[in-house]
């Protein structure tokens, strides 16, 4: 260890390297561009690098996960035996929510299925331990995606681009605490601002009127307008009306699409001043340009 | 090779490593805070100012490899190596032991540390049980791999300041 010179100021270099911090934390923010710039090119020069660690370390990884993963995939796989034999005893009651989703669907006139989307691949969580309700995917503006777009599966609403490189992107999903939605219960044309839970749910935090009929079970879309995301991409269900609020209403949503299992998205190509579910869209799942 | 050209070296392997490899192998989700243990390390090794300019521009890669805004991990990262770098100063005696001890709680401090931020700006979504299990959990993971990235810090850290004079024992 060596000892610190005398010359050695660390008080005033401190305070000038926490002004510093802070006056980039702020401009970042406030949404200064030359700072995203920086960012995603770091990104994108390690992006090659981290493609060949990714094909390079599979065998590793694989070792990896047979010892620290092992109670996961054990737990995942009777997860997913659970999942198979629930499937199997409810395939009547799947035929009817099948049939009423469509029903819903042609209620708000609208082919959900007939969306352009870009499919993409999950690559796993951001680096690093700061991203929570995130995770990253194997495209970017090589393949025409960019910040904002809707991430969906064939159940609904995962969530959106949050980050966009070149080649890969990184999804805020729609539990995060910090994603809003516009959204639109479907029997009761109520609209209102969900929130995610952090724990699997979304909560509608505000415009539910208080005297709305809402009936447990009902079906929510996103209400497109002036919310981030498109219209009529289905949310979730009802599981908590919350009809005995004196103040203000907080309807819980749960998520229709399963986000422990996924393992490819599409994109839907289209911001809501766009036309995401329009004729002139090429089909669901096109390959990437 | 001069002392900064040492420091950046290290700095640039460190962010290809910690974007690479050691983001392949978590456990539990959670990965080795290789950047924050660089930051820590210069702080121990190279005194308080040298470790508060290396931490910051550590906290700026982490930044952006993470994707978290910009100067949040610079603002955290800064305090903690000057601090380890006091706490140097005070320790009579040093073992690996409590030399790991002190990297784990470092780690689990900055950790904490930057989400607390985090959650301060918004940006995080996590509950405190999770904050706390995740900075134990990267403290404990980093501390394992201590000791080879301290051999490199030392190298690169103490580039160009006085030996080590041990006059706390009496010892020329």
């Amino acid at each position: 260890m060596a000892a610190p010179r005398p010359t050695e100021r660390p008080r005033p270099t401190l305070l000038l390297l926490a002004a510093a911090a802070f006056t980039l934390l702020t401009l970042h923010i406030r949404g200064a561009a030359p700072l995203d710039a920086f960012q995603q090119g770091l990104r994108d020069i390690l992006e090659p690098l981290r493609s060949v660690t990714d094909t390079a370390t599979d065998p590793i990884q694989a070792a990896w996960n047979g010892i620290f993963g092992y109670e996961d995939l054990r737990a995942e796989n009777e997860r997913l035996a659970v999942e198979l034999a629930r499937l199997r005893g409810r395939s009547v009651t799947d035929a009817a929510d099948s049939e009423l989703l469509e029903r819903l669907l042609g209620e708000v006139g609208l082919d959900y299925t007939q969306t352009d989307t870009v499919v993409v691949r999950i690559l796993g969580t951001p680096p690093g331990n700061f991203g929570t309700h995130r995770i990253e995917v194997d495209a970017g503006t090589d393949e025409g995606l960019s910040e904002g777009l809707a991430v969906v599966t064939g159940a609904g609403l995962v969530g959106r681009l949050e980050q966009v490189d070149r080649s890969r992107s990184t999804v805020i999903l729609a539990t995060h605490p910090e994603f809003l939605v516009g959204v639109r219960l479907v029997a009761s044309q109520d609209e209102g601002l969900a929130r995610g839970t952090g724990r699997g749910t979304l909560k509608i935090e505000a415009g539910i009127r208080m005297d709305a009929d809402i009936a447990w079970n009902e079906a929510v879309v996103t209400s497109g307008g002036r919310s981030l995301l498109p219209p009529d991409i289905p949310v979730g269900r009802v599981i908590d009306t919350d009809e005995h609020a004196e103040y203000e209403r907080n309807v819980v949503i749960d998520l229709n699409a399963d986000l422990e299992s996924l393992s490819f998205l599409n994109v839907v190509l289209a911001h809501p001043e766009g036309d995401p579910l329009g004729v002139e869209s090429g089909p669901t799942g096109s390959p990437r340009p | 090779m001069t002392p900064r050209l040492r420091v950046l070296l290290v700095l640039v392997t460190a962010v290809a490593l910690e974007g690479t490899l050691l983001d392949e192998l978590r456990v539990d989700g959670v990965s080795v805070e290789l950047l924050l243990l660089v930051a820590v390390l210069t702080g121990f090794h190279g005194g308080p100012e040298r470790g508060a300019i290396t931490a910051f521009f550590a906290g700026l890669l982490h930044d952006s490899i993470v994707g978290a805004p910009l100067g949040l991990h610079a603002l955290v990262y800064p305090p903690l190596a000057v601090a380890v770098s006091s706490l140097e100063l005070r320790m009579l005696r040093s073992t690996p032991v409590t030399g790991g001890l002190a990297v784990l709680a470092a780690v689990a401090a900055g950790q904490g540390l930057a989400s607390v931020v985090g959650m301060l700006f918004g940006i995080l979504g996590q509950t405190p049980q999770a904050f706390v299990r995740q900075a134990v959990l990267a403290g404990i993971l980093t501390a394992v791999v201590a000791a080879p990235v301290n051999r490199v810090v030392r190298w690169a850290a103490t580039g160009g300041l006085p030996g080590t004079i041990d006059i706390r024992r009496g010892v020329g």
